[in-house]
């Protein structure tokens, strides 16, 4: 018999939120490690990863639940969320719309779960000459206490420190 | 300031209403302070008066608000209602509080019980209706389980019911004195559990994974995650209660049982075919998973060091299995193998000469049956009785005599004739060839006429003499109710169409002799010149006539007219016209015409041809006419 469960760990479900087609699975899929095949989200709308975050004294496997995107907040199938300890929020960085989206999907979060640490990524900054989201709107957002940052899945940019920020609050 | 002794004693003797206040030591101190302000003041503490209004003064002063506060607090302790209301005011909160203390509940639980019971007593329905909701999904899974684990033995009992093995576990079963099914169920079911989750229910993460030794599986902090998930998309897909969840997955031979407890649940993967037991076995290591870890399960957040000693639980459980057994190879029991081949090629002789006799015996049927069922088609045979009787075969039934010969047919379809007992008796079918056959014999029909069966009934065409028709007309009236019938329609009367003919001969015969005429010169009593060939002609359509008339067999008669023009006497003419009817008479026999058939008679000018008067007239009057009288015109 093997234990597979190691001592000087913790386990955190973290969810990762985004209108549709921000980009949030392909954010993730090189930093995460997986299991389960896309088909997942569009079958039973949820598809479960790891990212396993080193912090100074501890080691946090960060369970992500990468929920179906959906513009429509209302279908969001909100049993995915329960037991959520902290949560992804993905934004297009070229379609204003979703940071809407991304926006109402926090207030939705908050309603239901309580105020929950999360962090806001704000997707494909590669295209910059695209980009309708002005400086000064991120700016304003960090100074209500978020954590938003540009991110970029051809990159990685931002993705790491994502995680380990959102690691670093959940895990205490 | 001048007191007494008395006033002192009543000062010292406390009043029943108002009890705990020293009041000599009072007064004492009162005295003190008096010297304090008066060192001359000198008062014996005997010297207090008994009733000292400023003493009470100084006492309300002092303690008024507190007297108050003491007297409303009495009041309400010592009023039962009152108390009653302030303390239910504040019970909920004192039990709140006091609720962290293990005491409250061994303090509450006899009273609780004891409240239950006579609940339960007074109405037991309250009790049925809180508890509904919990027990009856409850009960609702046991008995399917229940039913489950029946019809699993059943089903593995009927399989095995009648092997070899069958057998071997009968004997067990007898020996050891289990239900048989039992013993099926112990040596079928083969299985293994090869991992077990135990994942919090709440979050999904998971608490505590064991696998077996050989098994392997993806990451298991993944995959339990990934069952929840799956377990809330079924629940959310198809509303399902809260409590319930999946609680078999099965793909090929491996089996998921997810067993939910309050804060765990437990998931176990196993391969091959558990039995239903099983669900009982693991439902009991979570419930003492949950017994002994609860408060930790409860606020489970993830990390999982605290469950260390859980793993035993599962071990347990991932310990338990049913291996296939091995056939025992060294122990081949070679005598039984022996006496069982023995046994087998005995019995195997003994079938092979019974199944040789049955195959011949069976062909024979078949050709028996063949042969009766060939002999049943064949028109005027009429099978009654066709059996075997020991070695025989015995028909018997009603035969035509114009039937086929039913030897013939039942040696053709291969039956033994010497074996053959036949018993026929002889009856008139009335199959339309059988007809046809006998009418062919009795009214033996003439060259011209054929009989024919043409659907179904009997058909004479052709021609035939009157008499032979009324023959068959005849005899078609005598056949038998429901026999075919003799169509004569397509039978010509040859009789009738021949005197047909030889009627339109002589009519027509009749017409050309009437149109003949012999013509004469004037005053001459012999034709003219030329009426030769006239004559001759004339006197073969006259034999011809009369030999007409004789076949017919009815008279004939020419009547020769001679006329003659209006020129000259009457008499004379009357006697030249009969005078050239003579002639003609006489020429006519001359060529062979019988005169028997001739009559003559002298018309004179008194039918002339045309009465114009001119000579070509008077030319064509002279002449001899000829009258064809026949039966037809008498």
């Amino acid at each position: 018999m093997t234990a597979t469960v190691q001592n000087a760990t913790v386990q955190k479900k973290i969810c990762v939120l985004g209108g549709f087609g921000v980009g949030k699975t392909s954010l993730v899929k090189r930093y995460v490690q997986s299991i389960f095949s896309e088909t997942y989200l569009t079958t039973v709308g949820v598809k479960i990863d790891k990212k396993t975050v080193n912090l100074s004294d501890r080691i946090v496997h960060l369970i992500l639940w990468d929920v179906a995107g959906e513009d429509d907040i209302s279908s969001l199938r909100m049993s995915y969320l329960r037991g959520s300890a902290g949560y992804v929020l993905v934004a297009d960085g070229t379609r204003r719309s979703t940071l809407e989206v991304a926006l109402s999907l926090r207030q939705r979060v908050s309603a239901d779960c309580g105020p929950l640490p999360f962090v806001l990524l704000l997707n494909k900054n590669d295209l910059k000459e695209q980009w309708a989201i002005r400086d000064a709107e991120l700016d304003d957002l960090r100074q209500n206490g978020w954590w938003a940052r540009s991110s970029s899945a051809r990159t990685g940019e931002g993705v790491e420190d994502a995680f380990k920020d959102l690691a670093a609050r959940v895990a205490h | 300031m001048s007191t007494s002794a008395a006033t002192l004693e009543w000062l010292f003797r406390p009043p029943p209403s108002d009890a705990g206040i020293d009041r000599k030591a009072l007064a004492g101190l009162l005295v003190e302070l008096a010297r304090n302000v008066e060192p001359e003041f000198c008062v014996q503490s005997t010297g207090v008066p008994p009733v000292d209004p400023r003493l009470e003064q100084l006492r309300t002063l002092l303690l008024g608000r507190e007297i108050e506060i003491m007297s409303r607090l009495s009041e309400l302790v010592e009023d039962p209602e009152r108390l009653a209301v302030a303390v239910g005011q504040v019970l909920p909160t004192a039990i709140a509080h006091a609720s962290s203390d293990a005491r409250l509940g061994q303090v509450l639980a006899p009273a609780l019980e004891r409240a239950t019971q006579s609940s339960i007593r007074s109405d037991p329905r309250t009790l049925v209706n809180i508890l509904h909701p919990l027990i009856v999904p409850a009960i609702r899974k046991s008995i399917g389980e229940a039913i489950d684990k029946t019809f699993q033995s059943l089903n593995e009992s009927l399989k095995h019911s009648l092997t070899w093995r069958g057998l071997r576990w009968r004997c067990e079963a007898w020996r050891t004195g289990t239900p048989f099914a039992e013993v099926v169920l112990k040596h079928t079911l083969v299985y293994q559990v090869e991992h077990i989750f135990l994942i919090h229910r709440h979050t999904g993460l998971l608490i505590s994974h064991v696998a077996a030794e050989d098994a392997a599986s993806q990451d298991p902090q993944l995959v339990s995650s990934m069952l929840i998930a799956i377990q809330d998309f079924v629940r959310d897909s198809f509303s399902g209660v809260e409590q319930q969840g999946l609680d078999t997955l099965r793909l090929g031979e491996l089996r998921l049982w997810s067993e939910p407890g309050p804060f765990a649940t437990l998931v176990a993967v196993i391969r091959g075919n558990p039995p239903e037991e099983l669900h009982e076995t693991l439902r009991s290591a979570l419930s003492q998973i949950h017994a002994e870890r609860h408060q930790a399960l409860e606020s489970f957040d993830g990390d999982s060091s605290a469950f260390a000693d859980v793993e035993a639980h599962l071990t347990e459980c991932a310990a338990l299995r049913q291996r296939a057994r091995q056939p025992a190879r060294a122990s081949f029991p070679w005598l039984v193998a022996v006496i069982g081949l023995v046994l087998l090629g005995l019995a195997g002789a003994a079938g092979w000469r019974w199944w040789q006799n049955e195959r011949i015996d069976a062909a024979e049927q078949r050709r028996w049956a063949g042969a009766i069922a060939r002999l049943r088609t064949e028109p005027g045979i009429v099978i009654t009785e066709a059996a075997r009787q020991g070695g025989a075969f015995v028909v018997s039934g009603l035969r035509d005599p114009l039937a086929i010969e039913p030897e013939t047919v039942l040696r053709e379809a291969g039956i033994d004739t010497n074996r053959l007992v036949l018993r026929w008796a002889p009856y008139e079918g009335l199959d339309p060839e059988f007809v046809l056959k006998r009418l062919k014999t009795s009214l033996e029909p003439p060259p011209g006429v054929t009989l024919a069966v043409e659907d179904g009934r009997v058909v004479a065409t052709g021609s035939a003499p009157a008499r032979w028709l009324e023959r068959a007309r005849l005899a078609a009236r005598l056949l038998p109710a429901g026999s075919p019938g003799l169509d004569l329609n397509g039978v010509e009367n040859t009789d009738e169409a021949a005197t047909a003919k030889l009627l339109q001969a002589t009519k027509s015969l009749r017409e050309t002799i009437q149109s003949r005429e012999i013509h004469f010169d004037s005053n001459e009593s012999l034709p003219a010149a030329g009426q030769d060939a006239i004559l001759d002609q004339l006197a073969r359509e006259l034999k011809e006539l009369a030999s007409l008339a004789s076949t017919m067999r009815v008279p004939a008669r020419v009547t020769l007219t001679g006329h003659s023009d209006d020129v000259g006497r009457g008499t004379l003419n009357l006697s030249l016209s009969l005078a050239r009817s003579g002639a003609v008479l006489a020429l006519l026999k001359k060529r062979g015409v019988d005169p028997d058939l001739l009559s003559v008679r002298g018309a004179g000018p008194l039918e002339p041809l045309n009465a114009e008067g001119s000579v070509t007239a008077r030319s064509a009057n002279r002449r001899v006419s000829f009258t064809v009288g026949t039966e037809e015109q008498q």
